[in-house]
């Protein structure tokens, strides 16, 4: 038997999502290992093999491949706990990493201290020499300034180096000669140059992109070769691939070479889910966690690949696809404020203590705890009865919500349920309608524990028509993760525009970006039949300030002076899609060229081998359990569903409850449920 | 804890919807804010909008009460109701939609540059609603190509008015009024644009509210705008209750304007607290008539800069809603140039400068109650690195740019427990505007930034200090460049409160072969092919006595960069060694202490 295997380390359990030659999936978990996640790694691999019946070393020895969305970077950015870098900047720019571009704040926030910039002053060293917006050098670069840096560097202890010189994307020579003299003067230390991690003009972006990468440059390394070792110690023989965050898998050597690709990359694995799961063009992802609701979004069924990511108070610089993130999890804290008004979060009891019902000595009222209350938990079938919940101790927390709201304790959960449910509707429409998606048009995809009991209500203040629970819902990134192709981005600055537009510069860039495309397939073992490129451009209107992505074809990766047109025009809709406008008689100026290089798997077929029969006859129940319905202000009796006993075609009418042994799906009224062939639960609403 | 209970109380009794409801529409609204936001945002033409995000949209009730300004700037929003009042004492034929803009500082405007759209959002019949949006337009057809004109005396030398005039009827625009806007304009194309992105909102605006009646029915909603309004009275009490009861006064300064205010325009605020009715009385009655220029307010941002001052030193929790706002009163005098401006006085300037000049006095007023209160001046607006900069791009064939860049602004007043902030640029825009970057504007325009950043020691020194001034150098590439901007804070930097120092001031300067040309605050200037202009922002000013800063504040300030070691020692007493780190210094306890207690 091959197997295929995806682990996907959260902040409590590590998920391993395995596949069989049959394309039978199956979820295991293990608690995460802070600190060593290697450990959690082998931990789960060893349960999945005892869930198959087999050794440790039988089943090592029959994967075919692991993929692996590891969260060791993301989590030395959250805890501040990356390596010392050093940063060379251009004279004069010494601010580049404090000014930003103005960090965001609050209209009347004020109480508030500005954020230090990402490398402190002591380590950030500047050296004489400037290039311009045309390339030319305006002040040649001053080697006695690097070799006084690289000097300085040195009694500081620098683990790595960053280096970012203005306007090293259009001409590299400087950057070039400064990493030259580091490697010489400092060998051994690793140095990021700007121009090479994030190739975009824009100083302030593709910098703090060099100084993040540079910072956990040794902890990537160090990780993936434990991790090396680890498997190599099992008996596995088979490939190991990395997710990155542009939605798709890197092998390790690649990862190492730019570890900046691997920070949040978990989580964008959530969107690669759902393109496989569903043909819909316009789909809506949310993944209801502990603490957090994390939002992604599918546009005419691509990724949609945001600049605007933030880590603390920087940006990450380079582009990633686009998850957002809000305080909104089973775990959120209800509170009633000063002025009387109920608030949901963002404050989380988090895994630890966790909600009142977690009997873990918690108290404060959590959304958790109101869905017990309401009926729509059932506290003997939690993770299919593993964990019993008390729900006495979850009534006790939402009684004090109830006293200072003056409302019985059902209407005090009902109010923290649909507090929460709008809190993370307003997270949905912030993504759809930036993004031009018409929340109303589109579909919806649920991912991670929480979701099902929340999004029936969610539908219906958006006036979503429909929306799927997928069969692995609760491993939605790990099942992403299984799927998902080989991917990696490769960018390019021109400056150019269609009043003189240099085609000839444009195809020496397009030319460079299929080598590297390609080499980086090749690198990963890709077969040149299953290798493909899509080639997109950021374009601008003459004096605006922000670019915006706009995918083309090349024909043989090339462009001519008559695809222009074409171009202009991909350029105007797209700017009307996500703007409303389009302004025909503007230049458009091209200030960047993207290629992303994929190297198809056959992720997709594996898992779509495995069919469920169909449903014959009635489906049985399971139970039946009251819900307060707010509504009616009543506890109305409604019919509750195992998933493990329905079948391809099953038909369930809400008001209902399906139960699996990793989540519950409450169905509303007019909530018109059916089980696919491959065991998902799609929802009509009528 | 008396008052807490009684505030419960009222909590319970005074209820008027669900209290479920009360989450779920305070959302619902500020979702249908936020879209319209995005509406104008993506629409609209003109960078000012667009990168400066200079516009913010709203919904009143249809008398006049606000509901929900999420994401907006403030001084737009916060005496919308004098934009939308005159509509309906004006008109007696308002009807389903209707649209009427207005942008004239006599009929409740801010400024003539600001066009206010408002739309009634109806409900079988009944009028409940307004929908507005406002947006700073790049030209308004004034005499001179700006929208700021300090020398304009009235407003026969502004650009268009519109006092309250209906541009659509029955949902249709009526082409007849647009036209009179885009022939008296020099950017028509954009100005229709702009104006179509905002009618955008207001539509979008109107058909959600219309979507919440049907969902909700008529009485819920307007019951919940009841409950709301009590909510933000609730929370605005609650916050002043804590405030130490008494009158208080301060006094800051606009520079001196050529002709318009030789002597500068002194700008006075008395703030009255009565913490027992949860009230304050802002009265700024105490001010010189009117300038014959264009620095005079406008009795909208007259009385939304009082409110604003006091917002800034409350909460930031408390919704910005009608009932917060009412407990809150401002008391102008007519004919005065921070007051009720005297038919035909100039405005044009009304939403910068002067006015600055009075939120910073109302952010400063509070220091009078002493410590924890209040905070210290900051830097105010349009020094040459926010000029509006043009020429000919040799680049593109000569081809004439003009825009507004934002290479560096001033930094904000320390307040208690925080230091100022430091991409503050001015009152008005709350630390929201973005900087630009070096590269975009090298990219966009012919221009090279030689050098941007924080200059060390230009900050009000204090036990809370202001954010250090930002300087720069630019110059124009193979051409001759002309640059627009009135940098106050040259003559009157940002001035420390409760013995902090003051922020450094403002400064212009021309480089040109060796020399160093001091140029004039308020003025228009060419820079020549091989000149280069040098600026300084202003730096904000410092909060309490500095011998009582922490000293690891003191040593994390020299570690930035900020402070040198020498004014660590002389002006803060605070003596430094290295640290165990190298590179960083750390406070040495002992000398220190020795130094401070002489």
């Amino acid at each position: 038997m091959a197997y295929q295997v995806c682990i996907d380390i959260g902040g409590t359990f590590t998920d391993c999502l395995v596949s069989n030659s049959k394309g039978e999936i199956a979820i295991f978990k293990s608690p995460t290992t802070p600190g060593e996640f290697e450990k959690g790694f082998i931990n789960v691999l060893h349960v999945a093999a005892e869930g198959y019946g087999l050794s440790g070393a039988d089943f090592m020895r029959e994967i075919d491949l692991i993929v692996h969305g590891s969260t060791v970077s993301t989590n030395a950015l959250v805890e501040r706990k990356t390596v010392k870098v050093g940063l060379i900047l251009t004279a004069g720019h010494q601010d580049i990493l404090v000014l930003r571009e103005g960090p965001r704040k609050g209209a009347f926030q004020w109480r508030l201290n500005y954020p230090d910039p990402y490398v402190p002053r002591h380590l950030t060293k500047t050296v004489a020499g400037r290039i311009d917006a045309r390339g030319r050098e305006l002040a040649p670069l001053s080697l006695d300034d690097v070799r006084k840096a690289a000097a300085e560097f040195r009694g500081l202890g620098v683990e790595a180096i960053a280096v970012g010189l203005l306007w090293s994307v259009v001409n590299p020579a400087h950057e070039l000669a400064v990493r030259e003299i580091l490697e010489k003067e400092l060998p051994g230390i690793p140095v990021t140059l700007s121009h090479e991690i994030n190739p975009m003009p824009r100083e302030y972006k593709r910098i703090i992109a060099a100084a993040i990468d540079a910072s956990i440059n040794p902890i990537v390394r160090t990780y993936i070769e434990k991790l090396k070792t680890a498997l190599d110690e099992e008996g596995f023989e088979g490939e190991l691939l990395l997710a990155n965050c542009v939605g798709g898998m890197m092998p390790l050597a690649e990862m190492i070479r730019k570890p900046i690709y691997s920070v949040m990359s978990g989580p964008t694995l959530a969107p690669m889910a759902a393109l496989a799961l569903s043909d819909e063009p316009d789909i809506i992802v949310g993944d209801m966690g502990g603490t957090t609701f994390d939002v992604s979004a599918l546009r005419d069924h691509q990724i949609i690949v945001t600049p605007d990511s933030m880590i603390h108070d920087d940006s990450l610089g380079i582009p990633k696809v686009d998850v957002r993130s809000v305080g909104a999890g089973g775990g959120s804290i209800a509170f009633v404020d000063e002025g009387g008004l109920l608030q949901v979060g963002p404050r989380s009891a988090g895994a630890r203590p966790g909600p009142a019902c977690y009997g873990q000595g918690g108290t404060e009222p959590t959304v958790t705890d109101a869905n017990v209350v309401l009926g729509i938990v059932d506290p003997d079938y939690f993770l299919g009865g593993k964990m019993q919940l008390k729900r006495e101790l979850a009534e006790a927390a939402v009684d004090k919500i109830a006293t200072r709201l003056g409302v019985s304790r059902q209407e005090a959960a009902y109010a923290i349920y649909t507090t929460s449910n709008h809190n993370m509707v307003a997270a949905i429409e912030e993504i759809t309608v930036r993004e031009g998606i018409n929340p109303r048009d589109s579909f919806f995809v649920c991912g991670g524990g929480a979701t099902a009991i929340h999004i029936a209500e969610m539908a219906d203040i958006l006036g979503l028509k429909r929306y799927m629970v997928p069969r692995f819902m609760a491993g939605l990134s790990a099942f992403g993760g299984l799927i998902s192709d080989i991917r990696s981005e490769e960018s390019a600055v021109l400056l150019t525009s269609d009043a003189d537009f240099n085609v000839a510069g444009v195809n020496d860039a397009l030319k460079r970006l299929k080598q590297a495309g390609n080499n980086f397939l090749a690198d990963a073992g890709v077969a040149p039949e299953n290798r493909q490129f899509e080639f997109s451009f950021l374009g601008r209107y003459e004096y605006q300030s922000f670019e915006i992505e706009v995918p083309f074809e090349a024909k043989d990766g090339m462009v001519s002076e008559s695809d222009l047109p074409g171009l202009v025009e991909a350029f105007h809709k797209m700017h009307e899609r996500i703007y409303s406008i389009r302004a025909d008689n503007d230049v458009v100026e091209f200030t960047a060229w993207k290629l992303r290089a994929i190297g198809k798997r056959s992720g997709q077929d594996i898992w779509q081998k495995n069919t469920l029969p169909d449903q014959v006859g009635a489906i049985d129940l399971k139970a039946r359990r009251g819900i307060y319905q707010q509504e009616s202000g009543r506890v109305e009796t409604v019919p509750v569903y195992e998933l493990a006993q329905l079948r391809a075609g099953a038909q369930l009418a809400g008001p209902c409850l399906v139960e699996a042994e990793t989540f519950t799906a409450y169905l509303k009224d007019q909530h018109q449920g059916q089980i696919d062939r491959y065991g998902n639960l799609v929802v009509n609403i009528a | 804890m008396d008052s807490i209970n009684r505030l419960e109380l009222d909590v319970v009794t005074e209820r008027r919807v669900d209290p479920f409801l009360m989450s779920v529409l305070k959302s619902r609204f500020e979702a249908i804010v936020r879209e319209m936001t995005l509406v104008v945002m993506r629409a609209s033409r003109s960078a000012v909008i667009k990168n400066a995000r200079d516009f913010s949209c709203a919904i009143l009730t249809y008398d006049h009460r606000l509901v929900s300004v999420e994401d907006a700037l403030p001084i737009h929003v916060m005496s919308m109701d004098m934009a939308t009042r005159p509509l309906t004492d004006l008109f007696d034929d308002i009807t389903q939609g209707d649209i009427f803009l207005n942008n004239c500082p006599y009929t409740g405007g801010t400024h003539h540059a600001d066009l206010i759209m408002a739309m009634p959002v109806f409900f079988e019949g009944e009028p409940l609603f307004w929908v507005v949006a406002l947006s700073h337009h790049a030209d308004t057809g004034a005499p001179v190509p700006s929208t700021y004109l300090p020398f304009a005396k009235n407003i026969f030398e502004e650009g268009m008015h519109f006092p309250c005039v209906r541009v659509a009827q029955n949902y249709e625009e009526k082409k007849d009024i647009l036209r009179i806007g885009t022939m008296r304009n020099r950017v028509p194309d954009m100005w229709l644009g702009d104006v179509r992105a905002q009618i955008g909102a207001c539509r979008t605006g109107e058909r959600r509210i219309s979507e919440l009646f049907a969902r909700y029915g008529c009485d819920t909603i307007l019951g919940f705008v009841e409950d709301w309004f009590d909510y933000g009275a609730r929370c605005a009490k609650a916050a002043i209750a804590k405030l130490p009861a008494g009158s208080y006064s301060y006094e800051t300064r606009h520079d001196p304007v050529p002709g318009v205010a030789d002597e500068g325009i002194p700008v006075k605020v008395t703030i009255n607290v009565y913490p027992e009715k949860g009230e304050i009385v802002v009265d700024v009655r105490d001010n010189i008539d009117n300038v014959p220029g264009g620095l005079n307010l406008s009795e909208n941002t007259a009385t939304g800069s009082c409110r604003i001052g006091v917002f800034n030193n409350l909460d930031e929790s408390i919704p910005h809603n009608e009932g917060a706002k009412s407990q809150i009163k401002v008391l102008l005098r007519e004919g005065s140039v921070i007051g009720k401006p005297k038919y035909p006085v100039g405005t044009s300037v009304a939403t910068t400068n002067v006015n600055d000049r009075l939120m910073i006095a109302g952010n400063c007023v509070f220091s009078r109650m002493g410590a924890p209160y209040g905070q210290a001046e900051s830097g105010s607006h349009l020094p040459a690195g926010v000029g509006v900069i043009s020429g000919a791009d040799p680049f593109k064939h000569g081809k004439s740019y003009v825009n507004q860049v934002f290479v560096g602004y001033a930094g904000g007043g320390a307040r208690y427990g925080f230091d100022g902030w430091l991409t503050y640029c001015g009152p008005a825009n709350a630390g929201l505007i973005q900087l630009d970057s070096v590269e975009v504007d090298e990219s966009m325009y012919p221009i090279v930034i030689e050098r941007r950043g924080v200059l060390p020691g230009s900050q009000g020194f204090g036990e809370f200090e202001g954010a250090p001034a930002t300087g720069g150098v630019f110059y124009p590439l193979d051409h001759d460049m002309t640059i627009v901007y009135a940098a106050d804070g040259t003559s009157f930097p940002p001035r420390g409160v409760l013995g902090g120092g003051d922020g450094k001031e403002s400064e212009t300067i021309k480089l040109r072969a060796g020399e160093k040309i001091v140029l004039p605050a308020f003025s228009e200037e060419t820079i020549e092919d091989g000149a280069r202009i040098e600026f300084t922002a202003c730096g904000g000013g410092g909060y309490g006595d500095p011998l009582k800063r922490d000293p690891k504040r003191v040593a994390a300030t020299v570690n930035r960069g900020w402070l040198s070691r020498e004014d660590a020692e002389t002006v803060y007493k605070v003596v430094l060694v290295e640290a165990d780190e190298p590179g960083l210094l750390q406070v040495d306890e002992a000398r220190t202490s020795a130094l401070r207690t002489v």
